[in-house]
């Protein structure tokens, strides 16, 4: 810093820089309703927010507005992040983009900042320390906004991927009490454990008593992977229902004794018709007999 | 009252005990207590002996949460059920506690378990 | 008047400081059992008194080494017992503290204020003087010393972090084991992320029982939970078990986490939290969210203070087992997270660090 100023309390340089802050948040009050609707009247124009209606977007806007003079008078992001956070969860269903969030809000930035412009012409120097305190917490709202909004947006790529992985293991029911599993491609640890969850509760709302797990279309498995296996089986006999799994590979049985499994206790029919036969005689033989005592 | 129980006597366990025909159905309604779980087996095992019980059907689908302590207390009155004569079946337990048990490393059978009360009865025979 | 009480006259003959000690260790052995703790006590009562005597008119001397005394079993009390309410054991039949002895507990108090004050550095310590004592705002501050208000905020802030921190360590008497010990404190104080992260500071915290105490102070002092929203859930009985773990599932729920996740991180809770009762008598658990490489977790830490573990590498080996259970306990909680971490020093405690992330 310089003692170097034109301003007329020139022995204390600095002394009148933390008022601009206030002054300005005043301005920015004070002209709220013409701001706001040339803020809202430029998004338009770039057609940013294309897939809201111009009431919705005037409606956002002012609500961004309201946030965003509240964090150049409070220096805190709280609210803000908290509302931009809410922001997102309800634009990004209606398909609204990063760049546009990002862009509406530096629509703002320069709206604002034509203001001051305008309002602080006549006085350079002035203007010069008005936008210096302006910058700063301009960029910090800019980036708050944004990261709200792409952590948002990863979140619910993360939801619809998941939902992807679940469609991709369907649980079907081919009778009463008997659901069918077929694997196809690639197991990995998190699809083995979705696919566990998803077996489970199927095994619940179906009331399944029998479950055939197809392994046929999977091409190979490590030993994490068929360590899931069995725990798979493990947690459906836990919740009442037993396990058949067809169409094991000689790489995969051969895996499965690696780890340790005895395979005497899994119980394994070699295709999945034969598996769905085995489990039918299973089911009919449960029906009409009176169980064993274990 | 049982004096083996130091703490708390009073204070009801928060689960029921019904004989049905040879039958005890324990329902449990809350999370218990390592302290509650062990009182609840002392209970249970004084009655099978007291009813000459041939079952017991134990509901826990209100657990949201069956550890390895618990896991081990209920096999071990499986086992000391047995013992006196009476089967066990555990009922009701949830996806997720399956999912978790298993996790956990346990992996031998606790006992003879069942989706529901209904599967649970017709297993023990009712 | 502060400084008044500060120059004080002369200071007591020591002597008459020490024949209070069969009064010290009648008042706190009727409030604490074990003999070695009120030794410890009455020696600490011992400290405080001599170090603010001078200020004591000597008629009440014995009547304020009793509240002084009293204070000590209290604050002691707090510590280790925080939370639970087992504070109707101390209750003293003439518990409404008179008056006179009020405004000697804040002149005692006024000086370890100024105590820690002289641990700081001067720029800091005219910054506070001038902000809190005379009343100066910010901008006046930033005007004198060339800068803007918000960095003299922030300084002041700082200031006022690292002056907590200095006023636990006058109050309890505790000098810090290393150099370390001191910018931890500070920056947990000031909440600096950054600092924390550059000082390593959870990576101290484990390491210094010293720091992880007064960590905890710290925040107590200032009411968190708030902004992280750690949960504490002190653990000494089977029912603390399970509602440590009930809070666990729902810190998960907050973050995000699914059922299924929820109860894997309140079943491996349980786990560690069974050991605490099990192991050691009394101890904590924490729960909090965190965020690490922009991904979204939960962190578990499990502290007691007990006998340790003489090998974790056996304790984590399936089948384990030194009660009545599968041996599951500590291995088992392990695969249920993401990230576990046990460090135990034998005669003092055992920590279990565990952390599971949102895929």
């Amino acid at each position: 810093m310089t003692d170097e100023t034109s301003t007329p309390t020139g022995a204390e340089p600095d002394r009148g820089d933390e008022l601009l802050l206030p002054e300005l948040v005043a301005h920015l009050r004070d002209n709220r309703t013409q701001l706001r609707q040339q803020w809202a009247e430029r998004i338009t124009d770039a057609h940013l927010l294309s897939s809201m209606t111009n009431q919705e977007v005037f409606s956002e806007a002012t609500s961004v507005y309201d946030n965003y003079v509240e964090v150049l008078e409070t220096g805190s992001v709280k609210a803000l992040q908290h509302y931009a956070r809410d922001l997102s969860e309800r634009i990004i269903p209606r398909g609204v983009e990063t760049h546009e969030v990002i862009g509406i809000v530096l629509l703002l930035r320069d709206v604002l900042a034509r203001s001051l412009f305008e309002k602080y012409r006549d006085d350079f120097e002035l203007l010069n320390r008005v936008l210096d305190a302006y910058e700063p917490a301009a960029n910090r709202i800019a980036n708050t906004v944004a990261v709200s909004f792409v952590e948002q947006r990863e979140r619910v790529i993360r939801d619809q991927q998941d939902a992807l992985l679940e469609l991709s293991t369907p649980v079907l029911q081919v009778r009463e009490r008997l659901l069918i599993l077929p694997i196809i491609g690639v197991l990995d640890q998190t699809r083995a454990q979705q696919l566990t969850e998803q077996l489970l509760h199927g095994i619940r709302a179906h009331r399944a008593k029998l479950v055939v797990i197809d392994v046929t279309g999977v091409p190979d498995m490590d030993e994490s992977v068929a360590n899931s296996l069995v725990d798979t089986v493990t947690a459906s006999r836990l919740m009442g229902a037993d396990v058949i799994i067809t169409g094991l590979s000689s790489e995969i049985a051969q895996t499965l004794v690696t780890i340790g499994v005895d395979l005497s206790k899994m119980h394994t029919v070699g295709d999945l018709q034969g598996g769905i036969e085995e489990a039918e005689r299973q089911l009919g033989f449960r029906v009409s007999k009176v169980p064993d005592a274990d | 009252m049982p004096t083996d129980v130091p703490t708390a006597p009073h204070v009801p366990l928060p689960a029921s005990i019904l004989s049905q025909g040879p039958n005890l159905i324990v329902s449990i309604h809350a999370a218990l207590d390592d302290q509650q779980l062990e009182r609840l087996q002392r209970d249970l095992l004084e009655r099978v002996g007291r009813d000459r019980s041939r079952g017991i059907l134990i509901d826990v689908a209100a657990l949201d949460v069956l550890d390895s302590f618990a896991a081990r207390t209920l096999a071990d009155l499986a086992y000391m059920a047995q013992l006196r004569g009476a089967r066990t079946v555990i009922v009701g337990i949830a996806p997720d506690v399956a999912m978790t048990l298993v996790r956990l490393g346990v992996r031998i059978p606790l006992t003879q378990t069942a989706l529901d009360l209904e599967e649970g009865l017709e297993w023990l025979g009712t | 008047m502060a400084s008044e009480a500060l120059r004080g006259d002369q200071p007591y003959d020591e002597r008459v400081v020490v024949e209070l000690v069969p009064v010290l260790r009648r008042v706190v052995g009727a409030r604490i059992k074990d003999p070695h703790t009120v030794e410890d006590l009455v020696q600490e009562t011992l400290a405080r008194l001599m170090s603010s005597s001078r200020r004591v008119d000597p008629d009440k001397l014995h009547h304020y080494a009793a509240v002084t005394a009293r204070n000590v079993v209290a604050t002691y009390a707090e510590r280790n017992d925080r939370a639970r309410n087992r504070s109707h054991l101390l209750a003293d039949p003439v518990d409404v503290a008179p008056p006179p002895t009020e405004q000697l507990l804040l002149q005692e108090d006024r000086e370890f204020v100024a105590a820690a004050l002289g641990q700081l550095s001067a720029e800091d310590r005219d910054l506070l003087v001038a902000h809190e004592v005379h009343g100066q705002d910010t901008s006046t501050m930033a005007a004198e010393v060339g800068s803007t208000p918000g960095a003299v905020a922030a300084r002041l802030s700082r200031a006022r972090a690292s002056l907590r921190v200095e006023y636990l360590l006058v109050v309890e008497a505790i000098d810090p084991p290393s150099d370390r010990c001191r910018p931890v404190l500070r920056a947990l104080s000031s909440s600096d992320r950054r600092r924390q992260r550059e000082l390593d500071v959870n990576g101290h915290l484990l390491e210094c029982e010293t720091c992880s105490q007064l960590a905890d102070r710290l925040f107590e002092r200032r009411g968190q939970p708030a902004e992280d929203g750690v949960v504490r859930v002190p653990v000494s009985r089977d029912a603390d078990v399970v509602t440590a773990r009930q809070q666990g599932r729902e810190v998960a729920a907050s973050a995000g986490f699914s059922t299924s996740a929820q109860t894997l991180i309140a079943t491996a809770i349980s786990e560690i939290s069974r050991n605490i009762v099990k192991f050691a008598e009394r101890g904590e658990v924490a729960i909090s969210l965190v965020t690490e490489d922009g991904r979204r977790g939960v962190r578990v830490v499990a502290r007691d203070v007990g006998p340790g573990i003489a090998d974790p590498d056996v304790a984590l080996r399936d089948g384990y087992s030194t009660y009545h259970g599968l041996g599951l306990g500590l291995p088992g909680a392990k695969r249920l997270m993401d990230r576990f971490h046990l460090s135990s020093v034998p005669g003092e405690g055992t920590t279990v660090t565990m952390e599971k992330w949102l895929r």
